[in-house]
């Protein structure tokens, strides 16, 4: 086993260990710091896959900006006076069950497609990743997408004024 | 392309209005003058006279039909403009910013109506749907309002979220974002195509299936159809909701068409039709509120529209740029009389015939549209549905449930109607808000509903023209 | 790798590899702060009366609950920033290529940024920027 597959599966355990952490707490600000964590594993697969600018903008934009949302979010309710919420164990149970089956079609899927065996991730090498090529893709064949998101930015800007400023 | 640039600058004018403009009353007539410029735009580039010659076409493709469709929206959108202009002044502050979110709306349908990459979906559906999250809590100090934006942005967010894993798979197992997949070369595939794409394509089915409220996906549009204020659930529950059938539509026409050997397509959509059509009309009928059951029926009118979905041929194609006519006009219709309604019960209704003449023929009309009774534009919305099922040659028996369960929305449809008519009772309206151009639209309205019944092919003509 | 190559003059090349150094760097800068904190918990002498147990607060006895709701108009500053941050972040890939992409990449640019600017403007003029007391 070389460093590369080591980092590999103690980021891969890292990311779900966090994830299972993320949904299990009770207290919704633990849920968001452990949410942090899965981000710095994404972001450790994202570098061990070449793709820097993604680790680090994933680590900029991610687990900096929005995660101090989610944060205000919560800082912004209540959170003490919450009436507990009794959840019908049969929704639970049906929530496992439908959960699961998407889990096992997305496991045989994988294992079974043809077009996944004898194919190994690209680790450490390729370039596709990288910014200058991110660039070059980004500026010419996505340059439509590229303006158009900026309406989609737009909206948000006027949605957030709409919705968070006090009318008076 | 015109109507996307035009739609992007009306907007970025309408967010402007609100700090230059001071007279309240222009921004309607502004926004309504906007709309009718993207429309001739739509219009001129439908006939070959473009903006910009900018080379979009990895990305997008204006064919005619989409571009039809884009006219058929954006007069949907005037007319919704022109008849609700009271009830957007009302939401007080905001109102060009309402404006301005319905002009991204529209940006948002014309990428969807002409979308080559499925990247181009994604962006599309997010511009319609982050808008409407907005418009849906526009109502602030309304909890309903408030509730309802909460929910439909936790589903929408939820459900775009499941569309982006389904476009991630499909782009594991094709390596392609285009719309069109090429060819298939994977050797040892099921049935040649990559089992990856089939699953990607069918989370990716559920979340289009989810926008456009088909069931098993329809569970949010009750609630949030309910909660939102009633201009923007008539936007929601029919211009946005067909084009979302359209991107769904245009999914489909190439990827199902694509994979039918690998997947039983057909018995996927024949179920999804019968659920939708079951829960949207039984349910419908015991509900006590009108905008409740505007809801459910707009389920179920979704139901039918899933017909085109299911055969993808031309006579699907042209039913589902007729359904979009006959029941956008028809549902707008009827929820801007609901607006100018105190009581949204079936009771607040009770014995509008005598105070309101005007209203109550105007929406006896839409209903009976809705409900599919001939001479109406809704009849030969639904034939041109079951007559492209029928064109397939195959599950014919689906005809015989559309057929059936037609029937039975016409209870709830009438029972409207026999509140307005037969019963007695003086309704709550705002008297002073029920002007002559507002009567004078409806009857325009109902004039046009009436026309595209008796001549069916005055629309299609035009789309072939 | 050995430590010591791995702190000399390194060309870059591309890979992840380059970025050694800084996981380095990381991993001692979190074991320096780990152990200091875990040491001086071990060394340090505790005393543990009811009155050190309590919050500080300047003195003056603790009252209420410090988790209060706070106010909207920070998530609506917050919420701005992200926007402009994600367009910040565009700017990135197109520095890098700024010669290779030529005047249709600035075009591009400048039309996007122009959208950000109008909608910068429109916050301003809104006040949406403006502190409510």
């Amino acid at each position: 086993m070389d460093i590369t597959t080591i980092v590999f599966w103690f980021l891969s355990a890292l990311a779900l260990f966090s994830a299972i952490m993320v949904i299990t707490r009770k207290n919704p600000i633990f849920s968001v710091l452990w949410l942090i964590i899965v981000f710095f594993a994404i972001s450790g697969h994202y570098l061990l896959l070449n793709a820097q600018f993604l680790a680090v903008v994933n680590i900029i934009v991610y687990a900096g900006a929005i995660m101090v949302l989610f944060l205000f979010v919560l800082m912004m309710m209540n959170l003490e006076n919450l009436p507990v919420v009794n959840k019908n164990i049969w929704m639970k149970f049906l929530g496992v069950i439908s959960g699961g089956l998407l889990l096992c079609i997305l496991v045989s899927t994988s294992k079974s497609a043809a077009d996944m065996n004898l194919k190994t991730i690209i680790m450490k090498e390729g370039n596709i990743g990288l910014i200058e090529n991110l660039g070059k893709v980004l500026f010419t064949k996505y340059a439509l997408p590229f303006e158009i998101s900026s309406i989609l930015f737009l909206s948000a800007m006027v949605g957030a004024v709409v919705i968070g400023k006090k009318e008076s | 392309m015109n109507a996307l640039i035009l739609s992007a600058v009306w907007g970025i004018i309408l967010m402007f209005c609100s700090i230059l403009v001071k007279n309240k009353k222009a921004i309607g007539y502004i926004a309504a003058f906007g709309l009718l410029t993207i429309l001739i735009g739509n219009i001129a580039e439908t006939y070959g006279t473009q903006i910009t010659h900018y080379n979009i076409y990895p990305m997008l493709l204006l064919d005619r039909f989409g571009l039809f469709f884009n006219t058929i929206a954006i007069l949907s959108v005037f007319i919704f403009v022109l008849l609700s202009l009271i009830e957007i002044r009302k939401t007080g502050k905001y109102e060009p910013e309402f404006y301005t979110l319905i002009f991204f709306v529209i940006c948002g349908i014309t990428i969807l109506t002409s979308y080559q990459n499925l990247l181009m979906l994604f962006l599309g559906i997010e511009i319609l749907s982050i808008p409407l999250y907005i418009l849906t809590g526009s109502d602030k100090k309304n909890l309903k309002s408030n509730e309802a934006s909460l929910k439909y942005f936790l589903m929408g967010a939820f459900s775009t979220g499941i569309m982006l894993l389904g476009i991630a798979l499909i782009y594991g197992g094709t390596g392609t974002f285009n719309l069109q997949p090429g060819t298939h070369s994977v050797v040892g595939t099921y049935h040649g195509i990559s089992f990856l794409e089939i699953t990607g394509l069918i989370i990716l089915m559920c979340a289009m299936a989810f926008k456009a409220s088909v069931a098993p996906f329809h569970f949010w549009a009750p609630d949030v159809y309910d909660g939102a204020p009633t201009p923007v659930t008539s936007f929601m529950a029919t211009i946005v909701k067909v084009t979302a059938f359209l991107a769904f539509f245009k999914l489909c026409e190439v990827r199902v068409t694509d994979t039918l050997t690998a997947v039983n397509w057909k018995m996927i959509f024949a179920v999804m039709i019968v659920a939708t059509l079951f829960i949207g009309n039984i349910t419908a009928i015991f509900q006590q509120s009108v905008k409740r059951m505007l809801a459910y029926s707009s389920i179920a009118q979704a139901g039918f529209m899933m017909y085109a979905i299911f055969s993808l041929n031309d006579v699907a194609k042209e039913g589902l740029l007729y359904y979009a006519m006959a029941y956008s006009l028809a549902t707008i219709g009827l929820f801007a009389t609901m607006s100018k309604i105190k009581d949204y019960s079936f009771e607040g209704y009770n014995g509008l015939a005598k105070k309101q003449p005007t209203l109550a023929a105007t929406n006896a009309i839409f209903l009976l549209s809705l409900s599919g009774i001939p001479l109406t534009a809704g009849f030969f919305a639904k034939y041109y549905m079951l007559a492209s099922v029928i064109k397939t040659g195959s599950y014919t028996w689906l005809v015989i449930v559309g057929v059936c369960f037609a029937t039975i929305s016409i209870y709830y449809y009438f029972r409207l109607i026999q509140a307005m008519y037969f019963k007695t009772g003086n309704p709550d309206t705002i008297d002073h808000e029920i002007t002559p151009f507002f009567k004078n639209m409806l009857i325009v309205v109902a004039v046009f509903i009436v026309l595209l019944g008796a001549f069916p092919q005055l629309l299609l003509n035009w789309f072939y023209f | 790798m050995p430590i010591l190559q791995l702190l000399s003059d390194i060309p870059v090349t591309g890979s992840t590899t380059d970025y050694a150094p800084i996981a380095l760097q990381l991993f001692f800068a979190i074991g320096f702060i780990a152990t200091m904190l875990i040491a001086s918990g071990l060394i340090g002498p505790k005393r543990k009366t009811a009155d050190k147990l309590e919050n500080f607060a300047s003195g003056i006895p603790s009252h209420g609950d410090a988790r209060q709701p706070i106010a909207i108009k920070y998530f609506l500053v917050a919420i701005l920033f992200v926007l402009f941050d994600v367009e910040v972040i565009f700017f990135y890939p197109y520095a890098v290529n700024f010669k290779g992409l030529g005047w249709t990449g600035f075009v591009e640019v400048i039309l996007f940024t122009s959208f950000f600017i109008i909608g910068f403007i429109y916050i301003i003029k809104r006040g949406a920027l403006n502190w409510e007391e």
